[in-house]
């Protein structure tokens, strides 16, 4: 039975204990990579993004109309013979499925693997009822062993050495098995399985499609077991989500280019089966099976009329936002979802399977836009994770004090930055004067002291640009700095470093002083109006500056400015004044000096080794992703490829306070890739990602020093 | 050349994932394909429904000869030790080296899924390009309001469960043969 943890002190010791798993540790970082690694040659010759973008209009154009589709569905599959039943929750999905068990005598019954089943925890159920239910998909069968819930959606027992599954089969067949041979643990289970399909009275299938237009079930699969399990027994019943329904075949074929390709680095699977109505069955009196299909409501319904959420009944299930996720291959699937796992998951709790089980697992996500980027289907998870922490303050009807103050604070620009200039004071005992604070007080060192953390700056950048800045006459180009609050008031050298490039290319740079905070913060937290009032100031403290760009070096500043508040205010159904143009002035620092800073690229080639960590939001959030590395080349240093270059960091703003112990091995399998790399610099291009990188080195007392990539071109030759 | 090229592009996708490809001439040159394999792996039954009478009496003779228990229908019965079956196919698709199986028959839905080794006969003029190519036909047997089953098979049954490494024959058949014939 899945119990996941209701509140964050139960859940921490859990992600705790998750940690301490090597086995689950190394197996699922293994298969982080492997994954992304496989990516290019699975789909050689195929146009991900284009065909993404097609079957995200066809879901979202046919989302609208389930109810319709399944009128349809059910007259085609009637034709046929089939009994169509609607459930409008798990219960009810349970209840006509024992029903129909019941009524035809049924004593065993063996499954195909069906997430639906899992969400409305069938088994159990039936078991209940008396009746013998065997999973048949191998992973589902341990699973079921072991009596635990998936721990993936496609692969539910991913979290399982062959010797653990050694162990259950060993009790199962009361027999000693060759544990280390993988082959021979799955000829187990063909064996023990074969009598079970042969003498089962019923079988129950999930589906991924059901096709309106001709009453069949598409099913996609690799192992054959569905294929037993709805050919054998005389009663097939299928649980199918109304989220399956597609208008017609070609809609399946167009999302089968990519499903197999992103579930499991297929083509496409062993077996896709089209299943329409009461098939031969040569051992009934009248040699036709008996077929139910049982649509589940269970929220579907009102999911597919929210305008925010319904996109994330598009959903196919192919399990690739939980393998490309950093901290899922940290924790792994019973740590990071209920009963669906991974970025998905954490959205969907909410819905199927109420608040408490999502309230405290919605909250560990990074926002490194991992999921989104491999989502097949185009969901943008992590804008949709942060609405579901919202929507559970909303339905909670009170907010952890935590989101009140920064409201409260976020929302006053003077009184924020006054607390920030505050923090300069409060950190000096523990700054001895150096840059970096290097050892917290004790109840605080254990948790958080795995990197160095920066020092809040004496005198923030927007106090010395009036000293720092020259006017320009004939000036070539007119720009203005958004600085965010990491330049501003925690490296304003960095901003600096920009004003002395600008100022050297004859362009004159503004710095509104009434800008504050991007607000990326408080949308992070949920705090969707203080978001918004952030944004309204921001757009307002640039409207009068009559600028080409609006440059910042904070690539999550940036893609926040541009994409997010764009869907603030469209979510909120509002166009404010200055909006369109303020997004479309923002431009982050590479671009900018690959796009317009008139660059000089002949120079000779310094000898300095320079590794580079592409920031989530530059790489994923706004595409970014050659630039910085042609910049480091332009700027006359030897760029060195390291492993994962385009992996979060785990930095993820207040992430890496809320979950230091996660942020801390995803920054420490970056850090050990970095020093492999042979690199005398690291670089990269968001103040954040420096804060976490250079913290972490800074602990390790590495050679290796960080740097913002505006530095480096300051000091470079450009 | 077009379709030698659709005939490569088939085998080699095919290949890819583990499937046997062998061209010949006919069915019958299939069924003796089909009775060596049992030879040589040892195997003692075989079932072929779906195929002409004239082409099981083809299979019935040879079994006597090669000490080869032919099936009779029904196969329910005789499931749990069929050895090898040997099935037309309908379709092939060359993109992903898939077959196009219509199976509405139980008899053929048993034989390719309870058979440890399965061969499938595909005409070299029923392979096409993709999925795409197929799927008017397709369509127009799942629109038939009588009942259906069908299915695109792509190599032998695999799984990937335990620490994703792949183990094939996890349910369904060990081994999947396809004999392209060049008439039909
Ligand atoms: S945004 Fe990143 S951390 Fe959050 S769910 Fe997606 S992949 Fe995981
Ligand atoms: S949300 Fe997208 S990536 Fe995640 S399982 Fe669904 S389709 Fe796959």
């Amino acid at each position: 039975m899945i119990k996941t943890p209701k509140d964050m002190k139960t859940y921490k010791k859990q992600l705790h204990e998750a940690l301490e798993d090597s086995f689950l540790r190394s197996a699922l970082d293994k298969f982080n990579t492997v994954y992304r690694e496989n990516r290019p040659t699975v789909y050689e010759g195929i146009d991900f993004e284009g065909i993404r973008d097609l079957i995200a209009e066809n879901k979202d154009r046919l989302i609208p109309f389930l109810e319709t589709l399944f009128d349809e569905f059910k007259r085609n599959a009637q034709k046929a013979g089939t009994i169509v039943h609607r459930a409008k929750d798990a219960a009810q999905a349970n209840e006509i499925i024992a029903r129909i068990a019941a009524d035809n005598q049924v004593k065993s019954i063996i499954k195909s693997k069906s997430m639906t089943a899992e969400e409305t925890f069938l088994n159990d159920h039936l078991e209940e009822k008396g009746f013998e239910v065997t999973e048949t998909d191998l992973g589902e069968w341990i699973i079921q062993l072991k009596h635990e819930g998936p721990s993936h959606m496609v692969m539910p027992a991913i979290h399982l050495s062959r010797y653990q599954v050694g162990e259950l089969f060993e009790k199962q067949t009361h027999s000693r098995l060759d544990k280390e041979n993988i082959d021979k643990l799955v000829k187990v289970a063909r064996k023990e399985l074969r009598p079970k399909f042969l003498e089962a009275d019923m079988g129950i299938s999930g589906a991924n499609f059901a096709v309106a237009d001709s009453g069949t079930l598409g099913l996609v699969t690799n192992e054959g077991n569905m294929r037993l399990v709805t050919t054998l027994p005389k009663i097939h019943v299928a649980l199918v989500g109304f989220d399956k329904l597609v208008p017609n075949l070609k809609t399946t074929l167009t999302i089968l280019k990519l499903l197999p390709r992103n579930a499991t680095g297929q083509a496409i699977t062993s077996y896709v089966t089209w299943i329409k109505g009461t098939n031969q069955c040569l051992n009934t009196p009248n040699k036709q099976k008996i077929m139910h299909i049982v649509f589940l409501d269970n929220g579907r319904l009102s999911l597919s009329k929210d305008p925010v959420f319904s996109q994330s009944l598009r959903c196919i299930r192919c399990g690739a936002c939980a393998n490309v996720c950093p901290i899922y291959s940290k924790v792994g699937g019973h740590k990071y979802g209920h009963v669906y796992i991974g970025a998905i998951g954490l959205i969907l709790t909410l819905f199927y399977h109420g608040k408490e089980n999502d309230r405290v697992i919605v909250k560990n996500c990074l926002n490194c836009q991992a999921c989104k980027e491999i989502c097949p289907v185009g969901i943008d998870l992590p804008h949709l994770i942060k609405k579901t922490y919202a929507q559970i303050l909303k339905q909670d009807g009170k907010k952890p004090v935590k989101n009140w103050v920064l409201s409260k604070v976020m929302k006053n620009r003077k009184l924020f930055h006054f607390l920030i200039r505050q923090s300069h004071l409060a950190q000096k005992p523990f700054t001895k004067g150096a840059p970096l604070i290097r050892h917290l007080p004790s109840f605080l060192e254990k948790d958080h002291g795995f990197r160095s953390l920066p020092v809040i700056a004496k005198r923030p950048l927007r106090d010395q640009w009036e000293k720092l800045h020259q006017a320009i006459s004939n000036p070539s180009l007119k720009v203005a700095l958004f600085a965010g609050c990491a330049i501003d008031f925690i490296y304003p050298e960095q901003g600096k470093a920009l004003l002395t490039l600008l100022q050297n290319a004859k362009i004159q740079t503004g710095f509104p002083m009434d800008q504050t905070c991007c607000g990326l913060p408080a949308m992070m937290a949920a705090e969707e109006d203080t978001a918004k009032k952030i944004a309204l100031q921001n757009i307002r403290a640039f409207k009068d500056e009559k600028v080409d760009y609006i440059v910042t070096l904070c690539a999550s500043c940036a893609s926040h400015l541009i994409h997010n508040y764009q869907k603030i205010f469209k979510e909120a159904q509002e166009d404010p004044a200055g909006l369109k143009s303020f997004t479309r002035k923002i431009i982050d620092f590479s671009s900018f000096m690959d796009k317009v800073y008139p660059l000089d690229d002949h120079k000779p080639t310094a000898a300095k080794k320079v590794a580079y960590h592409a920031p989530c939001h530059l790489c994923r959030g706004l595409k970014v992703t050659e630039q910085p590395r042609a910049l480091i080349q332009k700027a006359g240093f030897t760029y060195i490829p390291s492993k994962d270059e385009d992996v979060c960091c785990g930095f993820g703003g207040s992430y890496s306070v809320d979950f230091p112990e996660i942020s801390r091995e995803i920054l420490k399998k970056k850090l050990d890739n970095i020093e492999a790399s042979d690199a005398e610099l690291l670089v990269t291009d968001c103040p954040g990602c420096v804060l976490q990188l250079r913290g972490g080195l800074d602990k390790r007392q590495s050679p290796i020093k960080v740097m913002h990539l505006v530095e480096l071109l300051s000091k470079g030759q450009i | 050349m077009e379709n030698k090229k659709l005939i490569q592009l088939f085998t080699q996708k095919a290949e890819a994932v583990g499937t046997i490809v062998r061209e010949m001439g006919s069915a019958s040159d299939a069924i003796q394909y089909t009775a060596g394999i049992a030879n040589k792996k040892q195997m003692n039954t075989l079932a072929c429904p779906g195929l002409s009478s004239k082409d099981r009496d083809l299979i019935s003779d040879l079994c006597k000869s090669e000490k080869l228990t032919f099936l009779e229908s029904p196969l329910r019965e005789q499931a749990s030790f069929l050895d090898i079956s040997l099935t037309w196919a309908n379709y092939g698709i060359a993109e992903t080296g898939t077959l196009m199986l219509v199976s509405n028959s139980e008899e053929i839905r048993i034989a390719t899924m309870l058979a440890q080794i399965h061969i499938a006969m595909l005409p070299i003029s029923k392979i096409n390009q993709d999925t795409e190519a197929i799927e008017h036909n397709l369509d127009k047997i799942l629109k038939n309001d009588t009942p259906s089953f069908a299915a695109f098979i792509t190599g032998a049954s695999r799984t990937a469960d335990i620490e994703r490494v792949l183990a094939i024959g996890v349910h369904g058949p060990v081994e999947l043969h396809i004999a392209l014939l060049k008439e039909a």
